[in-house]
């Protein structure tokens, strides 16, 4: 049985589980109908040109793990940004873990998906915000479908986050291969300041699939500093679908480091609704074996005086395949509008491969946009330069790796994140770190 | 030669020229001094005649004729030269090109044939080397890449060759160090004629160590509030705009 | 007076297309629609030997299984295939030994068009071919060219002279199947420009080919094949014309070079089809398949002006087969009122060191879509393959769009590749200070963009690059300067 077989023979059965006589049912109704007419994404469709599905859907996905496995705190400790104080939203296998979670606050709301959907308190919210900006595409018409689970945050206006939020999701794998949907919603009302780090992780080298969908609402004069953190054995594919909103004066930045996991798609959509809003969507990718890693941006400028700024730097080595299709939409009215775009690719190994796209349609006149898309290798001069003054050239090359990606890290806000992305750098490279950061 | 009368302009609908007068006669130099955001370079923008410069009051003459209707290219061809503060770039188009084309333009205007490619070619040899400009810098893109020194060198360059009744030099010497100030102001003195005038404006008396005036001008919040000689500008250097701003006060 | 962006707008829109004329010449034409048959009867008109028919009706049966595209960035009604007369000759045609015999009346044609014979003779160092509606017309300069071995005359004459040689290089670079419009090409073309350099020739002249389409209702299909031998030269030039009609007129042409070990090919195109008119009305749908294929240490270089067609759908590519071969484009694309153009270029690196340069430069106006689609791909074995792409854009108005679409893949990992593009206005500022020059906002609107285009513009051959630019100024300004 094909996995879009079984995933819509199982719906009947995951509609026991939840409320039916509900609105946001009739949403995922519609959504399931929508996937069974789509299905998965082929290669004949122009944005999943250069990444296939295919190996990844061939497994048996368990889609409803039934044991909840206890987790102990050692066992994933390194998973967390763990050497600063943070609040945590913890899920094992799409389930809540209270045990590993902290989540205690006053003024603002972190809490699960499934309790907004069902507490009228959250209501107000839920129905302004929740599959609004969310595309309706196969894997998203997916998630949507089979919404149940996954972080609920709510910041009210003039609130000031004291401490990240770390939303993680592990997977154990205990029922063989696994499939998990989580659905995140990040509303962040005027004036208020959130910084979040996502992270999915499976605890086992048994096959897993992540579809996730976050919705981000960000209000006037709002700013959300967002982390992503991919770094998942290669036995785990992640689809990551993340649609941002925001409204005049806000800032959003998105980072999005991904050194791990088979394949990895990330689909980062940026709508701006109004005026002097500043997006910004960075990220460093370094694999090597089979991982392939592919990012789809798209930044939607409607309004006059908004800024984008782009910056993906990749190094694939051995067999890797890197991704990179950029989009800038400029609307008519989206006068005096700033757009900047960097990616650029090192191929270290023969068999490497990088696929680059990057686009703009521009439908203003007064506009600056500019994109560069460099691939090549690591520059010759350099190596020699540093080879004479006696770095042996493996160091040299890593060093020089080293500096060409982390640049993208300048903007990175929470120190240790920093460290941490430095340091899972200087691994994947092996440099030995012995100078300071 | 230039008459304006009670000048009031807005930008954006901010008032910034409040009922200015001045009369510069063929053969003067005038310097117009002020502190920062006084109305200067709106004064000349106003002259040059700059779409987003709404004249709400008063009058400009040159030569006895209103020139408040025409547009820019048209005042250009009555002879007003105006020296940008930050002259802009136009990659593709050489600085030859460019000129050939503003010169044959104006003559073009006053019913003339366009200059022959050998009168034009002795005028630009001449001319450059009146400014010491490098022939190489001839057939570069207009102010791409150019340094501070050179745009404004090229700005003088284009007013030899155009020579205009009237130019305005605006800021003409921010961004240049002693050097290019002195072949700036040569070119500008060799230039001078009892046939033509020149507006100077600027926050400093520096350049009018090079280029002496006939009158100096103080310009304050939109007005002209005190005219003297060249002894003004060094009274105003040693003793700042608050001084001026005092005894209006006062 | 304030010269505005409305006034410009205004006059870009009464700005009549300046070639829109019509000649009365009568003409033979086929009945409408397309099959078997038609095709058989355009070979047999030809009087083409068999494997030539046999050619045409394989892409012919190819072309009924296939679909239009669907992927360009252009929307427009799809040619009723049925409606259209595959084959439209000027009914006098003259068996000409030279220009006296050719119809006055088409010489007036030409005249107007600012390419007359007599001058381009006299003047200028270049032999023409002329294709009207579908077939070769006149034929300057042959006796020049053949004293040097080089074969310049219509596909038509060289099927019957050169037998051997085209049927070794049709369809060598752009096969039947290729795509759909190449594929409708192969079936009923029916004539173009062959074109063969001899071994180590330098060809003395620069050759020429004048594309007309006069009846109405017809298509032009026609096929060009330049063969470079080993060590040879050649500069290309083609330009295109056609009257103003109501209707669309189609336009699907297939242009096939191939450029063997240490040759040169440079192609020049300057297309001036009929864009419709202000209310986008009319025009012609330019549905073209260009491509080259370099061998060892050789060189193709496609240069294009293209400022007119309702519809452009055109990348001339470079098969970069050989080590060392280079393959350059430099493109011009100018859309004004409802025009849409999507254009750009393949260069597909196979061999080692090879070397391509792209530069695109894209200007707007008018209610018109203006699409950059490019491909840069370098294969796992070309090793130290360089790419450097430029695309610039210039809007003017804010009612039309620039799109860029670049693909970039990279197999290998010694190779470098350089992609940057800038998207840009003219500058009030810009034109301030043109003004303050004595400019006029007119000229200096010519000016500015003359400036945008020059690194292309450069790229023609001398008596090219003045049609180009005038071209230019008239197609979107007029108006403009």
């Amino acid at each position: 049985m094909d996995l879009k077989e079984k995933i819509v023979s199982s719906y009947v059965a995951f509609e026991d589980g939840v409320n039916m006589n509900s609105d946001v049912h009739e949403i995922r109704s519609k959504a399931f109908q929508n996937f069974e007419k789509l299905g998965f994404p082929s290669k004949k469709i122009e944005a999943w040109k250069y990444t296939s599905l295919n190996a990844v859907l061939r497994e048996d996905y368990c889609l409803f793990p039934n044991k909840k496995k206890t987790v102990t705190l050692p066992q994933v400790k390194d998973h967390f940004i763990h050497d600063i104080d943070t609040y945590k939203v913890v899920f094992v296998d799409g389930k809540y873990s209270s045990f590993l979670s902290e989540t205690t606050h006053d003024n603002f709301d972190v809490c699960l998906m499934s309790s907004a959907l069902a507490k009228p308190k959250y209501k107000p919210i839920i129905e302004n915000y929740f599959n609004k900006v969310a595309k309706q595409d196969h894997l998203t018409s997916l998630n949507t479908a089979f919404v149940k689970e996954g972080a609920y945050i709510h910041i009210p206006r003039n609130t000031e986050v004291e401490k990240p939020i770390q939303i993680i999701n592990f997977t154990t794998g205990t029922e063989d291969a696994i499939m998990t949907q989580p659905r995140n919603l990040i509303v962040v009302e005027q004036n208020a300041y959130v910084q979040i780090i996502e992270r999915h992780q499976s605890l086992t080298q048994n096959a897993a699939l992540t579809n996730v969908v976050t919705e981000i609402f960000a209000d006037r004069y709002a700013t959300v500093d967002y982390y992503k953190i991919q770094n998942d054995h290669t036995s785990a594919s992640l689809v990551d679908n993340t649609f941002i909103e925001q409204q005049s004066e806000s800032t959003v930045a998105v980072h999005t480091f991904s050194f791990g996991g088979k394949v990895t798609r990330n689909n980062l959509n940026f709508y701006q609704m109004g005026k002097h809003i500043n997006s910004t969507l960075k990220g460093i990718t370094i694999i090597e074996g089979k991982q392939h890693v592919d990012h789809h941006t798209l930044v939607h400028h409607t309004a006059p005086n908004c800024e984008s700024h782009q910056d993906y730097k990749g190094i694939f080595n051995e067999r890797a395949v890197g991704v990179f299709n950029g989009k800038v939409v400029v609307e008519k009215d989206a006068q005096k509008t700033n757009a900047y775009q960097q990616n650029n690719n090192v191929l270290v190994s023969d068999r490497s491969t990088i696929n680059a796209k990057p686009q703009l349609e521009i439908f203003a006149d007064d506009v600056k946009c500019s994109h560069g898309c460099t691939t090549g290798q690591l520059d010759e001069q350099a190596l020699f330069y540093m080879q004479q003054r006696g770095i042996p050239k493996k160091e040299a090359r890593a060093l020089l790796m080293y500096a060409f990606a982390n640049t993208v890290l300048e903007s990175v806000k929470i120190p240790e994140v920093k460290e941490r992305i430095t340091k899972l750098i200087a691994m994947k490279l092996s440099v030995r770190i012995g100078f300071d950061l | 030669m230039l008459k304006i009368e009670n000048l009031h302009a807005e930008v954006e609908r901010k008032a910034i020229l409040k009922g200015l007068n001045l009369k510069v006669k063929p053969g003067e130099i005038h310097a117009i001094m002020g502190p920062n955001g006084a109305g200067k370079s709106t004064l000349a923008s106003v002259i040059a005649g700059k779409e987003d410069y709404e004249v709400t009051q008063g009058i400009i003459e040159l030569d006895g004729e209103d020139i408040s209707e025409l547009d820019p290219d048209e005042r250009a061809h009555a002879g007003i030269f105006l020296s940008f503060q930050y002259p802009v770039e136009i990659p593709g188009v050489t600085v030859t090109n460019f000129i050939k084309t503003a010169i044959n333009e104006s003559r073009k205007a006053q019913g003339l044939d366009e200059m022959s490619a050998k009168d034009m070619l002795k005028k630009i040899r001449q001319k450059s080397s009146l400014l010491e400009i490098d022939r190489k810098f001839l057939s570069r893109s207009l102010n791409e890449g150019f340094s501070g020194g050179e745009k404004k060198r090229n700005e003088i360059f284009q007013m030899a060759m155009l020579e205009p009744k009237l130019a305005i030099l605006d800021e003409t010497d921010s961004g240049l160090d002693i050097d290019a100030l002195r072949v700036v102001a040569n070119g500008v003195n060799t230039l001078k004629s009892s046939n033509n005038a020149i507006i100077v404006i600027t926050h400093y008396q520096r350049l009018l160590d090079h280029i002496i005036p006939d009158f100096v001008h103080v310009l304050h919040d939109g007005k002209i509030v005190k005219t003297g000689d060249a002894s003004l500008a060094h009274e105003l250097e040693a003793k700042g705009y608050d001084w001026i701003k005092e005894k209006i006060i006062s | 007076m304030k010269y505005t962006e409305d006034d410009l707008r205004e006059e870009l829109k009464t700005k009549e297309y300046e070639y829109g004329f019509y000649t009365d010449i009568e003409s033979e034409t086929f009945p409408k629609g397309l099959n078997e048959d038609i095709v058989r009867a355009i070979s047999k008109k030809k009087n083409e030997p068999q494997w030539m028919t046999a050619w045409r009706l394989e892409a012919f049966n190819a072309w009924t299984k296939m679909i239009e595209p669907e992927w360009p960035n252009v929307q427009y009604t799809k040619p009723n295939f049925q409606d259209i007369a595959y084959y439209s000759a000027p009914k006098k045609k003259p068996k000409l030994n030279s220009l006296d015999e050719v119809d006055p009346e088409l010489l007036a044609t030409f005249e107007k068009l600012g390419i007359s014979l007599e001058e381009q003779k006299r003047l200028a160092n270049v032999a023409v071919d002329i294709v009207m509606d579908s077939v070769s017309v006149a034929t300057t300069f042959k006796e020049t060219l053949a004293e040097k071995g080089i074969i310049f005359m219509p596909m038509s004459e060289a099927i019957q002279k050169h037998p051997a040689l085209v049927k070794k290089y049709i369809g060598s670079v752009v096969p039947p199947k290729d795509n759909f419009y190449a594929a409708l090409n192969s079936a009923v073309f029916s004539d173009g420009s062959f074109c063969y350099i001899p071994k180590g020739v330098r060809c003395p002249m620069e050759l020429s080919t004048y594309f007309r389409i006069n009846e109405g209702g017809t298509g032009q299909f026609e096929r060009t094949l330049v063969v470079a031998d080993k060590g040879s030269y050649v500069s290309y030039l083609e330009g295109c014309t056609a009257p103003q009609r109501d209707e669309n007129q189609l336009h699907a042409a297939v242009v096939e070079l191939v450029a063997l070990d240490d040759a040169e090919i440079k192609y020049s195109t300057v297309q001036n089809w009929f864009p419709g008119d202000q209310n986008g009305k009319g025009g012609v749908f330019n549905f073209v398949t260009k491509r080259g294929l370099c061998e060892t240490n050789a060189k193709i270089s496609w240069t294009q002006v293209e400022t007119g067609s309702a519809i452009t759908w055109k990348y001339p590519s470079c098969i970069l087969k050989g080590n060392r071969s280079v393959g350059e484009f430099y493109s011009i694309a100018v859309t004004n009122n409802f025009q849409q153009a999507d254009t750009g270029t393949k260069m597909i690196h196979l061999g080692k060191n090879t070397k391509s340069t792209i530069i695109s430069k894209g200007i707007s106006a008018g209610q018109s879509q203006n699409s950059y689609r490019g491909l840069v791909q370098i294969n796992s074995r070309a090793e130290n393959a360089r790419n450097f792409s430029q695309c610039d854009s210039l809007l003017m108005g804010n009612e039309c769009g620039a799109h860029t679409f670049p693909y970039i893949e990279s197999k290998n990992k010694s190779a470098q590749i350089e992609h940057e593009a800038t998207t840009s206005k003219i500058g009030e500022d810009q034109l301030f200070y043109c003004n303050q020059r004595g400019i006029d906002t007119e000229k200096a609107i010519a000016l500015i963009v003359n400036g945008f285009s020059k690194e292309v513009l450069n790229k023609l051959p001398m008596e090219f690059a003045v049609e180009a630019q005038k071209l230019l100024e008239i197609s979107l300004e007029g108006s403009v300067g």
